[in-house]
């Protein structure tokens, strides 16, 4: 009974924790995207713009909740929560100190990534109630470019797992040395990249592409339901740049406790910031450059990342 | 396994159609099989309009042609009006068209340059070409009071003299274009996704080019070695050293690229252009408000940016054109997209539309 | 030069992009993005301002527009001469652009606007005594002017111009009528004194001038009427003489000491004037006749136009009572001529000049008013000989003209081979006039060239000797009294100047007359009778051309007044209501609702209707008056509210009387004109 209510409360911690880092993360990422293209972004409300949200948040609550008329009505309205579920569960394994991750378990490293990757059906749910042939397309570019770089992720994140000798996200913490960082160097590139592609951003985000597809797999979607995929996917980037922070770059390294906290979140913000340069830096890939780039380039990368790792694992 | 061609209207209203256009496209997974330009979405009778409005009221229709190039249609049509009326047009007043036309040219293949940047995602790129644009609509701005539909080209001459200053200002923005350019040029088109995202799409052969009437930087992208500007000098150009770009493969990448270099080589000609500038009437002498020209025809094209834009006018001595009929590069370089999309994706498709640049203001009319 | 190439130059082909192909290339260039968006992240935006940096509002901003100024309610501001202050608003208002163009193309810049706002306010007094100032004798000048105001007026780009010359014919005769409570001599502040010699239009307007500035003046006349070339010359079925001699008087009346049948040379010595005075001024104008060097010249029968109109102007007589008359001459001086020749008796009047129909130099209504009274034009023929029997005329032989100017638009006739012979009793030869001067510089150091021409400075108006200076046609040439009035002001600057002791040039700017070229006649169809010119009323062709009665018959004070108010007030920022910017939009955007009862107060409401507005500004721009106005406040976008509001002290204002003034110039109720209509 209290492990179910410890997991409401921290599944309310996870959602909240996820909307205030969405809410930050679009202010965030309209002000990088304006400085990289000569602009301010907004700056009108609150210091440098930064209460925007506070004025976009309630207009999104109050915008006409639409649901197309041919639309599959309960998959249409439950779509949007199917996409953020996922994103809020994986929160549950992050190490975010020392020790210490709100669902400690001894498979935590294969449950972030399995768990996110329900999302492809979400999506596929939204692009097929929405009746729609540009969600329709969206949702079937992401079913393939997700499960496709579901591939390099996993074989990315492998030789953490190899050189910490457990799946345990709290393990792989402690095990973490500092030069685990020239050594993981492919991997860990590899893996923000095949993140990128599985939380559907630029340049990989065809399944949104707005200048082909409008917006892809939620284009009907409005106010409050299209703002919980907008969520869904600010909450793949920071989950996905706190799970690479704490794994990859070693959580609060070089400090501790309450400091440690604090570099966690320091590097996971610039892990996210790289996101969004990396967003509004590239033009978008084309579907067969998206798969090409997977098969040819990502996954041979990774395995002679596990190559090298296995050469030195004996070593330790 | 049994596939069905699924069918996608892609429009009227769609981010990347540039303006209000349907294409009516048949896809077989990703690759398209069938396209179909539906054009019309935004016709407005321009054409049956100037029939009924004075010669000078017919100006600001223009405008409304090819809005991102207003002052080409302004000038095509006072060209025909000019001839049509045997009006002598001053020369400072045609040198002031040619700066404000190759500063529209700027203007003009920043949106297509951009265009192309935006369709395959690279939206930095877009509006760092918009910044430069931004920076010819001041130009414009201080000149006319109108930043999209100037108005500014007219029978006889200009509206408005040269502001004070405005040369210095004009020749501050010619000297740091040129390098804006060629860092977008490393930019976007030295980047390696771009690269792939635009080479080998959409290729136009030469002959169909000619063949189809397109025109342009869109017909110089397959090589097609035609500027008006060049080959049937009107106004000053003679009087100009310029080089005229053009691209051997054909594709998008090369009809984007075109547009890049002729933004560089309009600086050469309005640096050229505010060097021989003199001082003078902006307008004709002796016009009267009304204007009546004799019972005639007269046709003009020019180069806009877009290709040859051309105005028919027939008077039959009233006050008001009997007829015009313009020609629109827009809508003849539009015709051959069927031609080089099919068989492309659909990212494709829209990358190909953009590198076409059509503004469907001049395509419907 | 370095720009040059420092230029990139266009490589041959543009597909091979700006880095090249595989992936080690690939990754740089990617790369390399990552470096540029960096680097623009960091540096500051090129065209974003707001709110960073105010915005300025760029000299030309179109936005909606907005009528500054509300009908009527401002006053416009009066041309008034003649001080330093008047010429530097006039070259201020040159420069700005801003001169109305009827003052603007005025030689003297009579204040053609202020007078049709004067008269339209009924204070018709007021009016003349603003155009006295510039236009020295505006009763005459309103019967015979050429008036290049009219032809300049903008109301000739909509309909027709302004009546401005039956205008100041009109003021005059109302003047006339309280003209002894009006006048008192200018008091004379400077102590120092001024001759003149000759009191044709140029000297009246150099007196007056200098009278104002507190000068005494001198004027010495040969003739025992002052006046000169308008006494002489003017037919007088242009001119009654009593309108000239009362306005003459007037400015005797201001202080000018006026000595007729005094001739310089003879009577008094032009040393002895300047010993006696502080600068003399000639305008003495032209007093000879050009005859051609062909032969039978001297036969008799042959005259000068100025000794024939003299003759027919005060004896009534040229005797040619049932002769034949031949004009030689196609300007207005041959017209008068031939016009004069009927009224004195002749029994045929013919008109031979080199122009062809429409080069003429005369002005068209002129020659279209004689070929109503019976005159018979022949055009493009040169005399090529006087045929005489006896030493009698018996008959011109002329010589077709196959053009008379060349290319660059010199005088330089072409004659054919044809040859025809008009048989005539008289020939009168109309061919321009010369200076006869010697014998008014007789015993000076004045400088006469060859020709017997004064040397004088075109600008400033001064003579080889200090103190002595020319205006008038003995400056510019034959031409217009307009003219001659322009130059008699500008002399009296320079007079003025030279005997304060300031530099004669100065600042002053020599201001050309601009040409403004002659309009076609407008196409009134669908114009409604009451916004149309006013048709001055003339006598019968048939009756008139045997006396001297005048012509042109005047309007009346209701046709005077409705003709004022159909002026634009050009460039004086108060709308007139005339409804312009209505009919040039090209979207019908702009809607007029006119109250147009009579008896009922007259309202024009302006509707704007911003849905359709395209904001191209052809309305602003083709604002006669710049009422109309582009604004920024591009988020304002409605039509000021005072315009469709009375104030108290319009409601209170009686619904006839003063209104064209104000609300709504072109139709005042109460006010209905009988005007012709169309056919």
């Amino acid at each position: 009974m209290s492990s179910l209510l410890l997991g409401i409360l921290w599944g309310v911690a996870g959602v909240l924790v996820i909307a205030g880092g969405a809410v930050i993360g679009v202010w965030w990422e309209r002000k990088v995207a304006g400085h990289i293209q000569l602009r301010y972004g907004p700056q009108q409300i609150g210091p440098a713009g930064s209460l925007q949200m506070l004025a976009d948040v309630p207009k999104l609550l109050f915008k006409e909740d639409i649901v197309p008329s041919g639309a599959d009505r309960p998959l249409f309205k439950w779509a949007p929560l199917m996409a953020f579920a996922p994103v809020a569960a994986a929160m549950a394994v992050i190490p975010f100190a020392a020790g210490w991750a709100p669902f400690d378990t001894s498979v935590g490293v294969l449950f972030f990534l399995a768990v996110p990757s329900l999302e492809v059906v979400a999506i596929l749910v939204a692009a097929w109630a929405q009746r729609n042939s540009y969600a329709a397309i969206g949702g079937l570019r992401a079913a393939s470019q997700m499960i496709a770089y579901e591939v390099p992720r996993t074989l990315a994140v492998a030789p953490l797992v190899l050189l910490a000798g457990s799946l345990r996200p709290t393990e792989v913490v402690a095990a973490w040395r500092w030069w685990w960082l020239p050594l993981l160097a492919i991997a860990f590139v590899v893996y923000l990249i095949a993140s990128i592609a599985e939380m559907n951003r630029g340049p990989f985000d065809l399944p949104e592409a707005e200048s082909e597809l409008v917006a892809g797999y939620f284009a009907d979607y409005s106010g409050m339901r299209w703002a919980i995929f907008m969520m869904a996917e600010y909450g793949a980037v920071i989950t996905a740049s706190l799970f690479a922070a704490a794994t990859f770059l070693g959580a609060g390294w070089p400090f501790s406790g309450a400091l440690g906290v604090v570099a966690l979140v320091v590097k996971t913000s610039v892990l996210v910031t790289i996101v969004m340069w990396t967003k509004w830096t590239l033009p978008r890939v084309r579907q067969d450059q998206l798969l090409r780039f997977c098969w040819v380039v990502l996954v041979p990368a990774t395995l002679v990342q596990l190559a090298i790792v296995g050469v030195v694992l004996p070593w330790m | 396994m049994v596939t069905e061609e699924l069918t996608l209207n892609i429009g009227p209203s769609h981010p990347s159609t540039h303006g209000v256009c349907r294409l009516l496209v048949r896809l077989d997974g990703e690759i398209v099989t069938h396209v179909e330009p539906i054009i019309g979405h935004l016709h407005r009778g321009i054409e049956k309009m100037a029939e009924n409005r004075t010669y000078l009221q017919v100006v600001p229709l223009t405008d409304r042609l090819d809005y991102v190039g207003s002052m080409y249609a302004n000038w095509a049509y006072c060209r025909a009006v000019e001839r049509l009326a045997g009006i002598r047009v001053p020369e400072r007043a045609e040198y002031i068209r040619v700066i404000v036309c190759e500063l529209q040219r700027i203007a003009s293949h920043m949106m297509g340059i951009g265009s192309s940047a935006a369709d395959t995602g690279a939206t930095s790129a877009f509006l760092y070409a918009f910044a430069q644009r931004d920076l010819v609509i001041d130009l414009f701005e201080e000149l006319c009071g109108a930043r999209l539909t100037y108005n500014y080209v007219r029978p006889g001459g200009v509206s408005f003299d040269l502001p004070d200053g405005w040369v210095e200002r004009c020749r501050a923005f010619t000297a740091q274009h040129p390098k804006a350019m060629l860092e977008i040029d490393g930019f976007f088109f030295g980047n390696a996704i771009a690269r792939a995202r635009l080479k080998g799409v959409g290729v136009l052969d030469p002959d169909a080019a000619v063949a189809w009437g397109v025109s342009g930087p869109s017909a110089r992208g397959s090589g097609v070695d035609w500027d008006l500007r060049r080959d049937d000098p009107y106004s000053v150009y003679p009087r100009f050293d310029f080089d005229v770009p053009i691209g051997s493969n054909g594709d998008a990448f090369d009809r984007a690229r075109v547009r890049l270099w002729e933004c560089i080589e309009s600086c050469r000609i309005i640096d050229q252009a505010l060097d021989q500038l003199e001082p003078g009437p902006i307008m004709a002498d002796g016009l009267p408000r009304l204007l009546a020209p004799r019972p005639g025809d007269a046709y003009d094209h020019i180069e806009s940016a877009r290709g040859s834009l051309g105005v028919y006018l027939v008077s039959d001595g009233s006050p008001r054109p009997y007829r015009m009929k313009v020609r629109s590069p827009a809508f003849c370089n539009l015709a051959v997209l069927p031609l080089i999309a099919v068989g492309h994706t659909l990212s494709d498709l829209l990358v190909i539309l953009g590198s076409l640049d059509p503004v469907f203001g001049e395509v419907d009319r | 030069m370095d720009v040059k190439r420092d230029r990139p130059v266009v490589p041959a082909s543009v597909s091979d992009g700006p880095t090249g192909d595989g992936l080690v290339a690939g990754a740089r260039s990617i790369a390399k993005g990552f470096a540029y968006t960096a680097r623009a992240g960091v540096s500051k935006p090129l065209t974003v301002r707001y709110p960073k940096e105010k915005l300025t509002v760029s000299p030309r901003w179109r936005g909606p527009l907005a009528l500054r100024g509300v009908l009527g309610r401002d006053e416009i501001p009066l041309l008034r001469a003649p001080s330093y202050a008047y010429n530097e608003t006039i070259d201020g208002l040159y420069r700005a652009d801003r001169l109305p163009p009827c003052v603007g193309s005025c030689p003297a810049n009579v204040d053609a606007r202020g007078q049709a706002y004067l008269i339209a306010d009924d204070r018709v007094v007021e009016a003349y005594e603003l155009v006295r100032d510039r236009n020295i004798l505006p009763g005459v000048l309103g019967r015979i002017c050429h008036h290049p105001c009219e032809s300049a007026c903008k109301r000739n780009f909509f309909d027709e111009p302004i009546a401005i010359r039956p205008l100041h014919r009109f003021a005059f005769e109302e003047y006339r009528k309280v003209r002894h409570e009006r006048i008192s001599p200018f008091p004379r502040t400077q102590g120092k004194s001024v001759c003149i010699v000759g009191s044709g239009p140029s000297g009246l307007a150099a007196a007056y001038d200098l009278l104002k500035l507190g000068y005494r003046v001198v004027m010495y006349e040969r003739e025992r009427k002052p006046g000169g070339a308008l006494n002489t010359g003017v037919p007088a079925y242009r001119l009654p003489r009593e309108v000239l001699y009362e306005e003459i008087d007037d400015i005797v009346g201001l202080g000018l000491e006026l000595n007729t049948g005094v001739e310089v040379g003879k009577d008094v010595t032009l040393p002895s004037l300047m010993r006696e005075h502080d600068a003399v001024l000639l305008a003495v104008g032209l007093q000879q006749s050009r005859i051609l060097p062909i032969p039978g010249t001297d036969a008799e029968g042959v005259v000068g136009a100025l000794e024939f109109l003299w003759s027919a102007n005060f004896k009534h007589e040229a005797g040619v009572r049932g002769k034949r008359v031949l004009v030689i001459g196609g300007g207005n001086v041959a017209v008068d001529v031939a016009r004069c020749a009927l009224r004195v008796g002749a029994s045929e009047v013919r008109l031979a000049c080199l122009e062809s129909e429409s080069e003429m130099p005369c002005h068209p209504w002129e020659i279209a008013e004689a070929l109503d009274e019976g005159v018979i034009a022949m055009c493009s023929l040169g005399p090529e000989e006087v045929l005489t029997k006896h030493d009698t005329v018996v008959g011109m032989r002329m010589r077709s003209c196959l053009s008379v100017f060349d290319e660059m638009g010199r005088f330089a006739p072409k004659f054919g081979d044809e040859t025809t012979d008009v048989p005539t009793d008289v020939v009168v030869f109309a061919i321009g006039q010369a200076p006869k001067i010697d014998t008014i510089v007789a015993g000076t150091e004045l400088l006469v060239s060859g020709r017997g021409q004064l040397v004088v400075d075109g600008t400033l108006f001064t003579t080889s000797v200090p103190g002595v200076f020319a205006c008038g046609e003995i400056v510019t040439g034959p031409g217009s009294a307009i003219g001659s009035i322009a130059t008699g002001h500008e002399a009296a600057v320079s007079i003025h100047r030279y005997l304060q002791g300031l530099p004669l040039d100065g600042d002053r700017v020599a201001r050309p007359v601009p040409v403004y070229q002659k309009h076609a006649p407008a196409d009134t169809r669908g114009i409604e009778s009451n916004r149309r010119r006013a048709v001055m009323p003339m006598a019968d062709p048939e009756e008139r051309a045997k006396d001297f009665r005048q012509v042109e018959l005047g309007l009346t004070r209701q046709e005077a007044t409705a003709e004022a108010m159909r002026c634009l007030r050009c460039e004086s920022e108060v709308c007139v209501g005339c409804t312009f910017c209505a009919r040039t939009c090209p979207d019908y955007a702009i809607k007029v609702e006119r109250v147009d009862e009579a008896g009922a107060r007259c309202l024009t409401r302006y509707d704007l209707d911003l849905t359709k507005c395209c904001f191209c500004g052809l309305c602003a721009e083709q604002c006669p008056t710049k009422a109309l106005h582009h604004t920024g406040q591009y988020e304002l976008s409605f039509w000021h509210r005072d315009l469709m509001v009375f104030d108290k002290g319009e409601m209170l204002r009686p619904p006839t009387g003063t209104r064209a003034t104000g609300r709504d110039g072109i139709s005042p109720p109460g006010c209905p004109v009988p005007r012709r209509e169309d056919g």
